[in-house]
């Protein structure tokens, strides 16, 4: 298991010698030979829990890791940046993935936030790697509210901790050891924690109240670091989501339901008008990622492991896919949407942009529509289930009112791409970033074959 | 013994949040992580727990006297600006301290027939975590918002201490260690600062 934590190392140790990026394309790609061995081996002991979950959701950021490191070659070809620059990104890069991993692959509380503090405070220095003001005052803006997300999940962590110290010991501090001791467990303590430690994780995320601050971010940083945000660093915490609320399920269902169910329709209702709004590539990406954080954490709570999963491959493979696009759409022309799919000599890579493009508001076959096929299934028998039916009824209209808003603009980006005139020139897109788009694309074919496995999940 | 402490380490948070000036904010900050190291060390005697009167020693090391020195030395070297005026009046924050203080107090009501010795304790951690974040809020200067993300550090180090009479010794090494990391990266975006475009 150690060797999957190989690739960041050797990242990291040659980010300080005069940079290849070729050779850390191959490195990065490496991580692949023990992610597979992992995969088809699960285990766990006191430090780390490899369960199908868990391999899953590391096969999945993995593939982001590789997608990001080819994407890198011709990254500078794209955007102004110094060398020595360069070479910071990929150390700080190799820190940030190698927390990530650490947190995926965790079974305990504390690993787990000691890898997510890690990446989290790796990632600031990525975002300045452009030198712009604007990138700089977004660096602080990441460092403060990043701090704090990860400071509320540790608070929730630590009172998690307490609720079962006294049964359980240092035990507590187990994911495993926690979801088969349920009913040992301080219950009121363990949903304070729970409560604040989600409140962390969905700032992380982009959640109310803190819908604008990842969009910032993102706009102002290099194009990878989208992808990192969406396909690796909300993978960690969606997962420790995930495994937290499993137990909360045990605990008070209810609460956790009322909980999720307000907490995600209002972001959403707040996330679809400012996709309504937006008026860059950059922006509208990192919005609909927060909407798809909150389709997932409805699908998981409501009980559709299956469409919840689905829905996080596929939002884990297209957004990168897309955020890496950027530098493809947005050439010779910044923040407009006016014909950036035209002007391009070979016409296979627009096709395939316009296939993410629709495929993330999940037109078929994208993996994206099934997944919202199944979460809607899972959402209705949870409100049959339940005493309020016409409230949860309501809940679910009013998800589908938001969507449709969404779903509208995007037709309408894709739309004026297509077929609106802008300053198109001439367009290039290099090597490394058609190799990047064909691994994001067979990726998310081969995920249309898999639900068998992702079924088998939980 | 500890009551005292902690009535002192709630003491120093609350007089943060009226503090004007960036270095006697940096020393409530130090005497804060003073007495929340002597929380640790004397509670680590009272249950005989080594690892707890280690970590009440490292606390007072880093967080005592590393830290504020660092930060001292960064804010002199980069000129920050030391006035620190908070957006919110002081006849308002007079009125919202009591508030938060009363509400955790409110909270944690149904817990408090589980700890037998440290429920108040619970109540006062999670209180210091709500003042670090109103000092965070009430705070334009970075230097201030730098300082209320190390009083929430110290609110968990307490909550840590009390609500479970310790975390395991590698999640607390794992802090400090995430914690000093901070510092590297709050001086590498200092430093860097003139290289923006």
């Amino acid at each position: 298991m150690i060797s999957v934590f190989i690739p960041p190392v050797l990242i990291f140790i040659f980010s300080y010698f005069k940079i290849n990026k070729y050779l850390m394309a191959i490195i990065a790609t490496s991580i692949i030979i023990p992610v597979i061995y992992i995969f088809f081996h699960p285990f766990h002991n006191s430090l780390f829990y490899v369960d199908k979950l868990g391999s899953f959701i590391l096969l999945i950021s993995s593939i982001v890791g590789i997608g990001v490191a080819l994407a890198m070659i011709s990254v500078d070809k794209r955007i102004e940046i110094k060398e020595k620059n360069i070479k910071r990104f990929y150390r700080f890069f190799a820190l940030f993935w190698f927390g990530l991993i650490i947190s995926i692959l965790s079974n305990n509380l504390g690993l787990y936030w000691i890898g997510l503090e890690l990446a989290t405070l790796s990632t600031v220095y990525m975002i300045k790697v452009k030198a712009t003001n604007i990138a700089n005052r977004e660096a602080w803006k990441y460092l403060i509210v990043g701090a704090v997300a990860i400071s509320l999940i540790l608070f929730g962590i630590i009172l998690i901790y307490a609720s079962a110290k006294n049964y359980l010991g240092e035990n507590a501090m187990n994911f495993y050891i926690l979801a088969k001791n349920t009913s040992l467990i301080n219950h009121y303590m363990f949903e304070i924690g729970f409560l604040i430690a989600s409140i962390g994780m969905f700032i992380k995320m982009g959640f109310f109240p803190m819908n604008l601050w990842l969009a910032d971010i993102e706009r102002a940083a290099i194009y990878p670091i989208g992808a990192l945000f969406s396909g690796i660093l909300e993978s960690a915490i969606i997962l420790g989501f995930m495994r937290l609320s499993h137990i909360e399920m045990d605990v008070n269902y209810s609460h956790l339901i009322v909980f999720v169910y307000i907490y995600a329709i209002f972001t959403l209702f707040i996330v679809s008008f400012l996709i309504y709004r937006s008026k860059d590539y950059i922006r509208l990406f990192s919005l609909s990622g927060i909407e798809h954080m909150t389709l997932i954490s409805i699908f998981w709570v409501s009980g559709g492991y299956f469409a919840a999963l689905l829905h996080f491959a596929a939002h884990a493979l297209f957004k990168p896919a897309l955020f890496l696009s950027g530098g493809i759409l947005e050439q010779n022309k910044k923040y407009i949407f006016k014909g950036t799919l035209k002007g391009f000599k070979n016409k296979f890579i627009p096709l395939l942009i316009s296939l993410l493009l629709l495929g993330v508001i999940s037109l078929p076959p994208s993996p994206m529509f099934f997944s919202e096929i199944y979460g809607f299934k899972a959402m209705i028998d949870v409100s049959k289930n339940s005493n309020y039916f016409l409230l949860m009824i309501l809940g679910v209209f009013l998800i589908l009112i938001f969507l449709s808003i969404i779903f509208y603009k995007f037709v309408n980006v894709y739309q004026k791409a297509l077929y609106e005139d802008g300053k198109e020139g001439e367009k290039k897109v290099y090597k490394s970033e058609i190799l990047m788009l064909l691994l994001f694309t067979i990726s998310l074919t081969l995920l249309l074959f898999s639900f068998d496995y992702i079924k088998g999940i939980v | 013994m500890i009551d005292v402490l902690i009535g002192f380490f709630l003491a120093t948070l609350i007089t943060q949040a009226f503090t004007t000036r960036l270095f006697r904010l940096i020393l409530w900050y130090a005497l804060n992580s003073l007495f929340l190291g002597l929380i640790a060390f004397y509670e680590g005697i009272n249950i005989n727990d080594d690892e707890m009167k280690i970590m009440g020693i490292v606390t007072i090391a880093v967080k005592f006297f590393a830290i504020p020195y660092i930060l001292k030395y960064f804010f002199a070297k980069f000129n920050i600006p030391r006035s620190i005026k908070p957006i919110t009046s002081i006849q308002y924050l007079v009125i919202i301290i009591p508030i938060i203080l009363v509400f955790t107090f409110y909270l944690i009501t149904p817990l408090l027939n589980n700890f037998a010795h440290h429920s108040n304790y619970i109540a006062i951690a999670i209180s210091s975590l709500m003042l670090s974040l109103l000092l965070m809020i009430e705070h334009k200067n970075i230097a201030a918002k730098i300082i209320g993300f190390l009083d929430i550090e110290n609110s968990l180090f307490l909550l840590g201490i009390s609500a479970t009479d310790g975390m395991p010794m590698l999640i607390e090494i794992g802090i400090f260690v995430d914690l000093l990391m901070l510092i590297v990266i709050i001086n590498i975006l200092f430093k860097h600062q003139g290289e923006a475009q």
